[in-house]
């Protein structure tokens, strides 16, 4: 570790290139300060605030020139802290458009479109993949009782193989619900009562009942999830979600930068949930549809979102567009005929996993089953063994380069979508004595709606607004000085007349911060 | 108040050159049931901004050093000090080991009384004290939290800047209130400089109003037979920002604070007045930590304007599961008690009976932490003639009461202006001191009574004691312990919304012993000895609630002898010693 941070400190920009793991919270650091500091004219870094745990929640701007008055699209990642990838696509993103930001379509599209990066939002816990015992840990270092026993962190896991991760056990007993995999031993799947198959196996987490309770490993260092702290639908008093919504400040600190970022138009978050791979919603399948042919990913797992979480936030609260990805999952393996394998009799993500990280070549991902003496078991056969945490939902780390790439694309095409407004067909019409009827078509040039479907009668999104302005010798005899439009769907004009007395220059200025503000000077 | 304190001080100084600050107890006939000679002198016919309430919670607080504490739990949005006075018998008992009350005011800034109410109960605690042997008892056993105003900022804006009795309702955080991208930039207009946001009226050939003939200020609706001369344009003000709408972001509403609570927190295109996420209020999220930090709190009431009321959650019918029968008897026992202590306030609903609102203060103190709260709605327009009444401002019972009793103190007179938009109009219509706060004459009155019932509430939570405890020689150097823990009072240790989601630790009850605990048990039917054991640390039984008038019984199987004692642990029950 310690040889990494020198390296990273050592060769600046090289790391990304060279780095065989994911970035510690210390490479993460020196990434975005390294990018940053190489491209001060379109990137500034700031910590928004420090989590309970003392890390930095970094957010990073890109853009150019006064990036608060351009369309903005925020771009979130470590939503869950096991999900390392997150951080990296965010990062990596980070990188590859300001290496890049030398050629014209960046350069355009810089001076078009703001870029809110917020890499990593669960450091507390992603450093847990780093750490002496590893477990797939999504709470930060706030200190929770999460059985509401009254006392703290007394039922954590216990490694008892002593391998250095937590993962399984299986229990031999009449009462078990689980079976071995028919085409992969290793593996255990539900048995089905109703096809009268009959478990043998206990499945719990790897530890030990330290409180004597009953219940396993159901009280540990826990602390708050990020994407369990949210105001939708919040699950409140369930283990990781926190007391009351927002209890944590890094939750607060992204909603209340966000919240007054009247710009932001869209929020793209990197974790479990996806809406990306396939989407219902008419007005943002286009996003999609985009995302499907950029990554090339295929067969993604069904995901839902379990209250509190991100991406319900920002669509449902914040009133924003709101996409959400894994960015990557296990593929489907295929039999490899040459070994003479067969598909698989029952569908199993571990099964699954197996035989691809075989075909791919990774080994030292899976620890054999072995029997240990268990406490809470003394009559029982217990073994200990699985899957390694983090490697079902984290891509090896030599195949991130690749995802990381294609993600940048992803984000880089999708700011094309954005709203925009115009002004079109401006007109002067001469009525009588000095009379003028001047009329004009605001239009919507972008692929998406100026306001997504939340963002009606909230404080924190501003409508559309349509100003004329007339000098003191002028006046407004007929129309609206101010008007507020909610919303103006993709390709769609509204029109707007005025009658003025008086000659000489009258503004016309038309429209908001997520669509961009346009205004014509005008002579009459 | 600081005229009033020389006045106090010039007059009684002539009187006696030694007591300064209190009437002679000579000159005094005692009036049952209020303080004669009070230390600390306050006027409870009026009303006090920030800066008086400051003066007197010092006052009590240095009057009274071992009963009243004063501490600043937070600042305010403009800094000001958010004072809590902690009322308690200090010398008796531990304050974080008693069941707490807890009491705040003015989360709504026009709702001003609740801060006179809060302190008034905080002022009588502490100078009926003496002698008074009940309040001696219950602040024995009992501590009160009592934070006068929860909104300070925006109560100096309601009494300090132009308004009326509705506005400002919220803190003083700026909002863009229509979505322009522009903050206050339509606030109400002051147009006849008189502090008092009142109403215009224009004459109209056309228009629907007229003058009621019972009381020329009131205005009418006419008849669809009849003809009016007058036409009514709404709250006094100008469209500021040229948009076509007056008054349509200014101070006078940004935000609803009490909209702003962890409990069934919804945003604000769902639930008006909401902001950013519960707790985004700082005022709210000062409260919150202070109860967070003080789980002894068991009982709680706000005090809001107006219209006669005590009100139990929920504020949405979804939530209307959350209130089990245990805690609705519990609200119902306390709360008809209330109605007969306060003449013309009722036992309300919140969802059903008035409306649904979504964040509410008194939603978090119940469904989030497990506190029996009641919101009351202050001042009734019934207390103005002592029968029914609306709350109608255009109800000739306003008018009669403010020419017959308040000699029209109340009311700005119609009178002509001279409107940028609207032409010639008249302004006038009754003061913002007027239609939901208390008259002076009535202010103390209804403060004792809310007080009362502020007190009956406190009395009513936990009061635990072991009632018995029986030791039985089972032989083989083994003795059976058993204890009955009894509790008293009304309320259970836990609601039943704090045990269903263990918001609260159990109750621990540990024997004291030298000798070694072999087992512990609760005991659920002493009678036909049905027991649960607890395996783990058997000297500390863990008990999920001790109910209200009701017992707990819990055994123990001990190698060796006595002497035994019982430690009883409750966060909201308190600490109590038993046995021999």
């Amino acid at each position: 570790m310690r040889k990494q941070i020198f390296f990273a400190i050592g060769l600046l920009c090289f790391l990304s290139s060279f780095a065989q793991n994911y970035s510690t919270l210390a490479e993460q650091q020196a990434r975005i300060q390294n990018i940053v500091k190489a491209y001060p004219q379109l990137a500034t870094v700031s910590s928004m605030i420090k989590t309970n745990g003392g890390k930095d929640i970094w957010m990073i701007t890109i853009g150019t020139g006064k990036t608060e008055t351009k369309p903005a699209i925020a771009v979130v990642g470590g939503v869950e802290g096991n999900h390392l990838l997150g951080a990296e696509l965010v990062i990596g993103f980070a990188e590859n458009v300001l290496k890049a930001s030398g050629t014209d379509s960046i350069k355009n599209l810089l001076q078009k479109t703001t870029y809110y990066l917020f890499p990593n939002m669960s450091p507390d816990a992603s450093e847990q993949y780093f750490a002496k015992l590893k477990y797939e840990r999504t709470g930060n270092a706030t200190s929770t009782d999460d059985d509401r026993d009254g006392r703290l962190n007394e039922d954590p896991f216990d490694d008892l193989d002593g391998n250095g991760k937590i993962t399984l056990m299986r229990i031999e007993s009449p009462i078990g619900d689980y079976k071995l995999h028919p085409d992969d031993a290793r593996a255990l799947i539900k048995a089905d009562p109703s096809k009268g198959e009959k478990g043998k196996y206990l499945l719990l987490s790897e530890g030990i009942d330290n409180d004597k309770d009953g219940l396993f490993n159901e009280d540990g260092e826990g602390g708050i999830a990020f994407n369990k702290n949210g105001t939708y639908k919040h699950k409140t008093f369930s283990p990781g979600a926190g007391d009351y919504p927002a209890s944590e400040k890094e939750t607060r600190a992204l909603y209340d930068f966000l919240y007054d970022a009247f710009n932001v138009y869209a929020v793209i978050s990197f974790g479990s949930n996806n809406n990306l791979s396939a989407n219902d919603d008419k007005a943002t399948s286009i996003v999609s549809d985009l995302y499907n042919k950029v990554s090339g990913l295929k067969d993604a797992p069904r995901t839902s979102v379990t209250g509190g979480d991100f991406l319900s936030w920002a669509y449902q609260h914040y009133g924003r567009y709101s996409f959400s990805t894994p960015g990557w999952w296990v593929p489907k393996s295929k039999p490899d005929t040459a070994k003479k394998e067969k598909a698989f009799t029952v569908e199993d993500p571990i099964a699954n996993y197996l035989r691809w990280s075989a075909q791919q070549g990774i080994t030292d991902v899976f620890t054999e089953w072995k029997t240990i003496v268990h406490p809470d078991f003394p009559n029982q056969k217990v073994e200990v063994g699985g899957v390694d945490p983090f490697v079902l939902i984290n891509p090896p780390y030599k195949q991130v380069a690749d995802l990381s790439k294609k993600h940048t694309e992803f984000l880089i095409k999708v700011a094309a979508f954005q709203p925009e407004v115009d002004l079109m067909n401006v007109k002067t019409e001469s009525l009588a004595n000095g009379l003028t009827r001047v009329s004009v078509d605001v239009v919507n040039k972008g692929a998406l709606a100026t306001h997504s479907k939340f963002a009606d009668r909230n404080y924190f999104v501003k409508k559309i607004k349509v100003a004329v302005t007339v000098s003191d010798k002028q006046s407004l005899v007929g129309g609206k000085k101010i008007l507020l439009l909610n919303n103006m769907e993709p390709s769609t004009k509204q029109s707007f007349s005025w009658i003025i007395k008086g000659k000489g220059k009258i503004t016309i200025d038309a429209g908001c911060p997520t669509a961009g503000t346009k205004n014509i000077d005008i002579s009459l | 108040m600081k005229k009033i304190f020389i006045y106090t001080i010039a007059f009684f100084a002539s009187a006696s050159a030694i007591q300064v600050h209190a009437q002679s107890p000579e000159q005094i006939f005692k009036a049952s049931g209020t303080p004669a000679n009070p230390k600390v002198i306050v006027t409870w016919n009026r009303y006090y901004d920030h800066g008086g309430i400051t003066e007197i919670c010092k006052k009590i607080a240095a009057a009274y050093p071992d009963l009243a504490k004063l501490q600043s739990i937070g600042k305010s949005y403009d800094g000001r000090d958010l004072w809590c006075l902690t009322i308690t018998d200090f010398k008796k008992g531990i304050e974080s080991n008693k069941p707490g009350m807890y009491i705040d005011g003015n989360i709504h800034s026009n709702e001003i009384q609740g801060a006179e109410f809060a302190m008034y109960t905080a002022w009588y605690l502490t100078e009926a004290f003496g002698d008074t042997k009940f309040i001696q008892e219950l602040l024995a056993d009992k501590v009160f939290y009592i934070i006068p105003s929860i909104n300070p900022d925006a109560r100096d804006s309601y009494m300090h800047k132009p308004n009326n009795s509705s506005s400002p309702r919220s803190g003083v955080k700026p909002i863009d209130n229509d979505g322009d991208g522009l903050v206050n930039e339509d606030n109400y207009d002051d147009l006849d400089g008189d502090s008092h946001i009142t109403l215009m009226r224009r004459k109209n050939p056309n228009g629907r109003y007229k003058v009621d003939p019972r009381d020329p200020r009131n205005m009418i609706q006419v008849g669809p037979d009849e003809k009016g001369d007058y036409e009514l344009l709404g709250i006094e003000g100008i469209d500021n920002d040229g948009d076509g709408k007056v008054n349509e972001d200014g101070y006078a509403f940004e935000y609803d604070p009490n909209r702003d609570w962890g409990w069934g927190w919804q945003p604000n295109y769902i639930q008006n007045g909401a902001y950013k996420y519960p707790f985004s209020i700082p005022e709210n999220r000062a409260v919150m930590e202070f109860v967070m930090k003080h789980p002894n709190i068991a009982a709680a009431q706000s005090f809001h304007n107006a219209g006669g009321m005590i009100l139990r959650g929920p504020g949405g019918a979804e939530d209307v599961g959350t209130y089990n029968a245990q805690d609705v008897a519990v609200y119902d026992a306390i709360a008809k008690k209330g109605e007969e202590l306060m003449p013309g306030y009722k036992y309300l609903v919140v969802y059903k009976d008035l409306y649904s609102a979504y964040g509410g203060e008194l939603d978090w103190f119940y469904a989030g932490r497990g506190i029996y709260t009641y919101s009351n709605e202050l001042w009734t327009p019934y207390l103005m003639f002592m029968k029914e009444s609306t709350r109608d401002p255009f109800d000739n019972t306003s008018y009669s009461f403010d020419r017959y009793l308040l000699f029209q103190d109340a009311f700005v007179p119609w009178k002509e202006y001279d409107h940028p938009q609207y032409g010639k109009i008249e302004i006038g219509g009754f003061k913002k001191n007027f239609g939901r706060a208390h008259p002076g004459f009535l202010l103390e009155s209804d403060a004792h009574r809310n007080m009362a019932f502020s007190i009956y509430h406190c009395y009513h939570t936990p009061k635990l004691s072991v009632t018995s405890l029986v030791e039985k020689d089972l032989g083989d150097g083994l003795t059976e312990v058993t204890a009955v823990i009894a509790n008293s009072r009304i309320m259970p240790t836990h609601s039943s919304q704090d045990v269903k989601n263990k918001i609260e630790r159990p109750d621990y009850i540990t024997l004291n012993t030298k000798a070694t605990v072999v087992a512990g048990m609760l005991v659920e039917n002493a009678d036909l000895n049905l027991t649960t054991e607890q395996k783990n640390n058997p000297g500390v039984l863990a008990v999920n609630n001790i109910p209200g008038l009701g017992t707990v019984t819990l055994k123990w199987i001990v190698s060796g002898k006595g002497p035994f004692t019982i430690t009883i642990d409750s966060k909201k029950g308190g600490v109590v010693e038993g046995g021999k």
